[in-house]
């Protein structure tokens, strides 16, 4: 066995040293530019996702959203209670960055652009409050001011706004609009429980994500004095370490004794993204595909003019007592080498030129410029893939020539 | 010792051709035998059943005792491999490996140890007269050369027969010289039993004893005589004066 394994390597050796070494390099580089299409296409899927989950955790929901569980008859809550309590028990847990609690109220904003009454633009959306500098420890708010100014804790009659609700500052969807609203400017707005305020716009914000961008934001103090009540929340945003999966957290949140309240993953709430996600899952399976077909195509379309073009030789060496293994062997070995180099050419290409080239010059997408994501488990996938095809496929051709009756083979 | 008894091959087919119509006959061990006949009569065909390239139709085949038709296909490649060698008319080297690796090969195969097998095949090399050309690549050597480098390739694991089917064939008269007067000095200095097929009647004055066939079969038995062999020796396939002159 071990001198087949050493005649294979041997006969091996010598075709990549003495063999055509044009055919070598044009194969390595179809297994490397299969590789690199493999890989670069499922890197940039994954930086765009990777950049949406991103935001998604930074701008929209956290990793984790507390809301309302029900109540001792079934029935669901309209405010999470004792939240102070439940912060601390949050907060204490490790791996957890931080938590910050909202109210959410319906709430219809009203904006006269002029004093003439005559241009009245309103939007009928839930206005939110934040505690500001709770809010600074779970999402990139305070960073994402497009103009004006962040809340202060102590602020009363101020708001601030996304893009999407003030208009204008290159907002994409402006389903519910004040259409142009600029610092500076009040606003009157109708809260659902009877409350009226007025409030100056404070600043506006913009994110990368057009979702988190739909919304108004006042103070917790402002808000706790318009719906009368204290310690409660509608939600509570939590952001971890990221180092465990969410369903982690959520189980140490449930030991550490946060039993009533709904607790969500922040998957649940980009259903429609997740959706996109299971598209480029496919793309990524169809590219994989493409790749693996081309480069196990042409590794056995090597192999087999390899082998049909030595019939031949093959039948003089099995007459001279060589076993069929031995050849089949040595030409798998070939075509593992081709995929091998391929693979690895392909891996230093990633690394050393694709890489830093998308850090220069990142894709610009509607959620944000992004560079390559490269997921270790799909690089591995993809070269466990490319050797098991190339096995394959300079297996068939080299055994179908090799299996061959010896007089045939040699005197054809 | 080669024992042949009533070897019948037909290759099958629309019309089937029967290659080999019974066939007998004895070969003790060392001697050097020539097979001639027409072209088609069922030379090489013969030497295929014997070699175990080839599964004869009925008959039977002792090689040294052993009856080698009962052999399965894996145990008949070991066979060929520990105790024939085997040399074709033509192109039957591997390119990609230069004379000694062509030579040692077969001594790989067999698990021998790489300083032993370079010294053994270094060694066939110098008796076949090509200790200088090595580390030629295949392309580099002339067809005489080629065909002394199959000659060691077929002798390197110490063959108990070396079958050689029309190994001059695509020689000029030089080489074919050289190759004959090689593989009978193999037989006078090793006791190298060779079967040798070839339609040159010259040749077989290199040999012991010719087999003449004629339509698959063995029609005739000639020994040469000393005194013929000799003068074949020295004055077969010269090219020079000495050869002109006679
Ligand atoms: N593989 C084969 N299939 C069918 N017929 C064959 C095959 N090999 C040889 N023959 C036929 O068998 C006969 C003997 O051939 P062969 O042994 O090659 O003759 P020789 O070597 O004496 O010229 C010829 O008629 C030839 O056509
Ligand atoms: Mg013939």
């Amino acid at each position: 066995m071990w001198n087949d394994l050493q005649a294979a390597l041997f006969l091996f050796y010598k075709y990549v040293t003495r063999g055509n070494k044009g055919t070598s390099v044009l194969t390595v580089l179809v297994a490397t530019l299969a590789f690199l299409q493999i890989n670069l296409i499922s890197g940039i899927f994954s930086g765009a996702l990777g950049l949406i989950y991103d935001q998604t955790k930074n701008n929209y929901v956290g990793n984790i959203v507390v809301q309302p569980g029900k109540d001792q008859w079934g029935n669901k809550e309209e405010y999470i209670k004792q939240v102070t309590e439940l912060k601390r028990k949050i907060n204490a847990i490790p791996g957890i960055i931080g938590c910050s609690s909202r109210y959410t109220i319906g709430s219809v904003i009203e904006y006269h652009p002029d004093k003439t009454g005559k241009d009245i633009r309103t939007v009928s959306w839930p206005v939110k409050s934040i505690d500001p500098e709770d809010e600074k420890r779970i999402s990139g708010l305070h960073n994402n001011m497009l103009a004006g100014q962040y809340l202060d804790e102590s602020d009363r009659d101020q708001i601030v706004m996304g893009r999407e609700i003030s208009g204008g500052y290159g907002a994409s969807l402006e389903v519910q609009s004040l259409k142009g609203i600029n610092i500076g400017d009040e606003v009157t707005i109708f809260y659902h429980n009877g409350t009226t305020r007025k409030y100056t716009l404070k600043g506006i914000y913009a994110t990368a994500f057009p979702l988190a961008d739909m919304n108004a934001f006042v103070t917790q103090k402002e808000m706790e004095s318009v719906l009368g009540m204290r310690d409660r929340a509608s939600e509570i945003i939590i952001r971890t370490d990221d180092a465990y999966p969410e369903a982690y957290y959520i189980q140490e949140l449930r030991k550490a004794g946060v039993e009533l309240p709904d607790i969500r993953p922040w998957q649940d709430f980009i259903g429609l993204v997740l959706g996109l996600a299971q598209t480029f899952d496919i793309i990524k399976r169809i590219v994989l595909f493409i790749g693996l077909v081309v480069a196990g195509v042409t590794i056995f379309i090597v192999i087999f003019i390899a082998t049909i073009s030595r019939k031949k030789q093959i039948g003089i060496m099995k007459a001279i007592g060589m076993k069929e293994g031995i050849i089949v062997a040595s030409y798998i070995m070939l075509s593992l080498f081709y995929a091998v180099v391929g693979i690895g050419i392909g891996l230093a290409v990633l690394e050393f030129v694709a890489t830093p080239y998308f850090i220069a010059h990142p894709l610009d997408f509607p959620v944000g410029k992004t560079s390559l994501l490269i997921v270790r488990g799909e690089v591995a996938t993809s070269i466990i893939c490319m050797l098991a095809v190339s096995i394959i496929a300079g297996f068939i051709p080299s055994w179908r020539v090799s299996r061959e009756n010896i007089i045939k083979a040699i005197w054809g | 010792m080669i024992k042949v008894t009533d070897l019948k091959k037909t290759y099958p087919g629309k019309v089937p051709v029967h290659a080999l119509k019974g066939v007998s006959f004895e070969i003790p061990s060392g001697q050097f035998v020539a097979i001639m006949g027409p072209s088609g009569s069922g030379k090489s065909t013969l030497l295929h059943q014997l070699a175990l390239l080839d599964k004869p139709t009925s008959g039977q085949i002792l090689l040294d005792g052993i009856d080698i038709s009962g052999l399965s296909q894996g145990k008949a490649t070991d066979f060929r491999l520990r105790y024939l060698g085997y040399v074709f008319q033509e192109y039957a080297l591997i390119p990609e490996l230069n004379a000694i690796e062509n030579a040692f090969l077969p001594l790989m195969l067999l698990g021998m140890n790489r300083k032993e097998f370079i010294r053994v095949s270094t060694e066939l090399m110098g008796r076949v007269g090509l200790v200088d050309r090595l580390h030629h690549l295949i392309s580099e050597l002339s067809g005489g050369e080629q065909q002394r480098v199959a000659i060691a390739r077929a002798l390197v694991n110490k063959s108990k027969i070396l079958f050689a089917d029309e190994p001059c064939a695509n020689l000029d008269t030089e080489n074919k010289g050289i190759v004959l007067r090689l593989l009978r000095k193999l037989c006078n200095d090793l006791g190298q039993t060779i079967l040798m097929v070839t339609h040159e009647p010259e040749q077989r004055e290199f040999a012991d004893r010719v087999l003449w066939f004629r339509d698959g079969r063995l029609v005739k038995e000639e020994y040469i005589g000393k005194d013929v062999q000799e003068d074949a020796i020295h004055n077969g396939y010269r090219t020079d004066v000495s050869s002109s002159e006679k």
